[in-house]
């Protein structure tokens, strides 16, 4: 989305500090690296996972809620569970 | 049915702790390695040693020059090995303030700048950057001089950027852990001078 | 490796529909060839699963601003992998 105009101002102070606004954030993030690790998908196929996102949910979940969305569509995708 | 299907209306939080107990119970993680691995991440993975670098640049040139040609190697004198992507650091000049986004992702130097802020994962960030950098900066206080060229370095791929800040003046005499006091992880990332 | 520092290069251009690294802003663009960066997996084939995927050389690749949105000062250096770009 580099040059996409629309976006507002930078969320700089406060709000925007946090790298992790909740535990399940912190935990999401755990997660794709422990599934990482185990050999389940690679880092490309988890942006490719985000990326393949319907563009409404894409803009409108916040980062961690996509790397959740994209982390069950692989688990699916493999017949993971 | 699919797990993608199944609980998208479940608040977040619970979802992801569903997705967890799945996963645990299939044996693909354990609680205590999710911990763990935390526990380490909010341990090791801070600012304070990207600062540390920065520092010992700016007091040996040695130690710059191999900074600027090999940044991995540079991090690994400091105790910083394993990174587990390229480390490209830029210099800032009298001419040239660098400053680094990911436009398609929000690629990030996690383990010497501890995890992101979440400005930089932000939509704002990642689509203007490239774009209007000098009012992005502006947004965070750094008015830079008219005359001042910026560089915007695009994390695209298996490099990790992180900028070198100029030394600030008057700091000749002091001794390399104040030095690295003085470095912000936003000046890391160019988002401030220092 | 193909392209040295200070060569020009240009982006392809194309919209695949499969996982790639080339940011949409820079696609048809021409730039300068900063460094090379490391060799390493072609995102596009990872994503995929491609057996074996290419390895390719990845460029740091640098535009101007007035080039890539018609105004501003700055420059953009993208990493882009080899079979990202031509020669202009």
């Amino acid at each position: 989305m580099g040059g996409q105009t629309g976006f507002g101002p930078v969320p700089v102070g406060e709000n925007g500090e946090p790298a992790f606004a909740a535990d399940w954030e912190a935990r999401v993030y755990a997660l794709a690296t422990m599934l990482r690790r185990r050999g389940l998908f690679n880092s490309d196929e988890l942006r490719d996972a985000i990326e393949r996102l319907p563009p409404e949910r894409y803009l409108s979940a916040s980062y961690y809620e996509r790397w959740l969305a994209a982390i069950e569509t692989l688990v699916a995708e493999k017949g993971a569970l | 049915m699919t797990v993608h299907e199944d609980h998208e209306d479940l608040p977040v939080a619970a979802r992801t702790r569903r997705l967890e107990e799945r996963l645990i119970a299939a044996g693909l993680t354990t609680d205590d390695e999710i911990d763990e691995y935390l526990t380490g991440l909010y341990t090791k993975a801070t600012p304070v040693n990207g600062a540390q670098m920065a520092a010992r640049a700016w007091a040996d040139g040695r130690y710059r020059d191999l900074l600027l040609s090999d940044g991995n190697a540079a991090a690994a004198e400091l105790g910083f090995s394993g990174l587990g992507y390229q480390l490209q650091v830029v210099a800032n000049t009298a001419d040239t303030h660098n400053v680094i986004v990911c436009t398609l992702c929000s690629c990030y130097p996690v383990s010497l700048l501890g995890p992101s802020p979440g400005w930089y994962k932000s939509f704002a960030y990642r689509s203007r950057t490239v774009r209007e950098p000098r009012a992005v900066l502006a947004e965070f206080g750094l008015a830079l001089p008219e005359d001042a060229g910026i560089s915007v370095w695009d994390s695209t791929s298996e490099a990790r950027y992180m900028v070198l800040p100029q030394r600030p003046p008057g700091t000749d005499g002091l001794a390399e852990g104040d030095l690295a006091a003085l470095v912000t992880r936003n000046g890391l990332i160019g988002t401030a001078l220092v | 490796m193909t392209y040295q520092a200070g060569t020009r290069v240009r982006v392809r251009t194309g919209d695949p529909d499969h996982h790639t690294r080339v940011p949409r802003y820079v696609r048809g663009h021409t730039g300068e060839v900063v460094a090379a960066l490391g060799r390493w997996t072609l995102p596009d084939d990872s994503a995929r699963g491609v057996e074996p995927p290419r390895v390719e050389t990845c460029y740091a690749v640098r535009f101007s601003a007035a080039d890539l949105w018609g105004s501003g000062e700055h420059t953009v250096t993208v990493d882009l992998w080899e079979s990202y770009l031509d020669r202009p």
